[in-house]
């Protein structure tokens, strides 16, 4: 069923600016796009490994920080009380209008997408850690507890495997927007990235290499969201340790 | 996004409040600390008394306000068209067996993709102009909404329902008594989660390409390191964002009692 479906919106994606249904400019056929992707292919290759780059160190940033911090703050009730409702409160502000500030801070070059990125991710990483924790059973803790673990064994034995269905679906939607933060930024000021290549040649109006600049980052978040998936069905197991089951 | 409502609920404001004084307070503390250390040349980080001198003079420039209000009116125009329409459409397709089967598989993939990437597509259909900002505004809100929709109609209980039926409720009670009370508090959280999608869409169109708003403000100031000006719009439209969240998650406390 799925399989079709997916068949049917490419077989659309192909007919409808042909047919003229949609003007091309908006949405090239898929066809185009395609030769357009094959026809850039090393340029396309060398700017997304630049991507590549940036999303990696911005994702060790984000849900290292995000996760372990949630961990940390999630078990500690009196913190969390106050910290919980303020990160939640942050998460309504629109984060993009902090990258002018950054690129002042740090200049046009990568430092500057992968701060914005990584703070990008950050907030939800945290916040489903967080979340994540306090659905963990309350008497795998309390067992700990009595037997004296200390803080780092709560944390790491039985704190960190508990929650990790959880924490993987935090990092689900953290890696997500990390991706989305680096291409935003490319596409915003910079001068080398998937993002910046997709921004080039809109403002040259050649539509079938934007949309394989944007074909190519579908795919790169499609890729994530489907292994981290598959992730998360191998644990699924530990799930048994949450409340929920 | 379920799991966040198991917190304190008595004396939640006074003690919200005070939370927000105390960040606000390390914030700014933080901020006076590594201006008087000089951990950055105080040409990119300007001191918090001279910032909050700022944003006050803003607030009453006729210019700012102009800009601001080019903002509000797009984020109103795509709010009030993508959450009525999301929330009829997902009404709709989720009472119809047929039509969930074929199109909820597709609105849940489209939603796990960010809808921001598509904005140089937005550009190249519409040009830079005031329905091509609206357009994406409601392009990254409306499947939110659509999910919340459907979620809330199943929040609704089949068991409630035929109790109403079997008293001879009208269909407009059991809509109005029935169906309303169970789906408010998720349309509410719809609504503001909408709301950040919303804004941060419309801001990120403006600073990609605009010629007014307050994202293109934002955007210009950075370029020509007005740092005192750009942080002062930051600090306001973070405080306007968060407020209109809180008031939502306030009116949402509220109604929660509605479940039972």
């Amino acid at each position: 069923m799925r399989r079709l479906l997916g068949l049917a919106l490419l077989i659309l994606w192909e007919v409808l600016p042909r047919a003229g249904f949609i003007p091309s400019l908006f949405l090239p056929p898929l066809t185009e796009t395609l030769r357009a992707l094959v026809a850039g292919g090393g340029e396309y290759l060398r700017h997304l490994l630049l991507s590549l780059y940036a999303i990696g160190l911005s994702m060790l940033a984000a849900c290292g920080i995000g996760i372990g911090a949630g961990l940390l703050i999630g078990s500690i009730a009196p913190v969390r009380r106050v910290v919980q409702p303020l990160a939640s409160g942050l998460y309504a502000v629109p984060l993009v209008i902090l990258y002018p500030l950054f690129t002042a801070w740090f200049g046009i070059g990568p430092q500057s997408k992968i701060v914005f990125a990584s703070i990008y991710g950050l907030l939800p990483c945290f916040l489903g850690t967080v979340a994540g924790v306090q659905t963990i059973d309350r008497q795998y803790v309390t067992v700990a507890r009595s037997m004296k673990a200390s803080r780092w064994q709560m944390v790491s034995r039985v704190l960190l495997p508990a929650a990790i269905p959880t924490v993987l679906s935090a990092f689900r939607v953290g890696g997500a927007l990390v991706i989305v933060g680096i291409v935003v930024a490319e596409m915003l000021t910079s001068t080398e990235g998937i993002g910046y290549l997709i921004t080039r040649y809109r403002t040259l109006l050649e539509s079938p290499r934007v949309s394989a600049g944007i074909l190519v980052v579908v795919a790169l978040v499609v890729a994530f969201d489907s292994l981290v998936r598959l992730l998360e069905r191998r644990t699924r197991h530990w799930r048994l340790s949450t409340r929920s089951a | 996004m379920s799991g966040t409502v198991p917190s304190a609920k008595s004396g939640r404001s006074g003690h919200g409040l005070l939370t927000w004084l105390l960040g606000l307070l390390v914030l700014f503390g933080a901020w006076q600390a590594a201006y008087v250390g000089e951990l950055l040349d105080p040409m990119l980080l300007p001191s918090v008394p001279e910032v909050l001198a700022t944003a006050a003079e803003l607030i009453r420039q006729p210019a700012f306000l102009g800009h601001a209000g080019v903002t509000l009116l797009e984020v109103a125009a795509a709010f009030a068209i993508a959450v009525p329409t999301g929330i009829i459409l997902g009404i709709a397709i989720a009472e119809s067996p047929y039509w969930s089967a074929v199109l909820k598989p597709v609105v849940f993939l489209v939603f796990s993709i960010p809808k921001t990437i598509f904005l140089p597509m937005f550009i190249l259909a519409f040009g830079i102009n005031f329905s091509q900002k609206v357009g994406f505004g409601v392009f990254s809100t409306i499947f939110i909404v659509l999910i919340s929709a459907f979620s809330a109609l199943e929040s609704v209980k089949s068991e409630h329902v035929r109790v109403a039926r079997a008293y001879g409720a009208t269909l407009r009670q059991i809509a109005f008594r029935v169906y309303l009370p169970s789906m408010a508090p998720i349309l509410l959280e719809a609504v503001r989660l909408a709301m950040i999608f919303n804004l941060t869409g419309i801001l990120l169109a403006e600073m990609y390409g605009s010629r007014a708003g307050l994202g293109q403000l934002v955007s210009n100031w950075g370029e020509n390191f007005m740092l005192r000006e750009l942080l002062a719009g930051i600090l306001i439209i973070s405080a306007g964002a968060i407020l209109f969240n809180e008031a939502v998650r306030w009116f949402e406390t509220r109604c929660e009692h509605w479940r039972a």
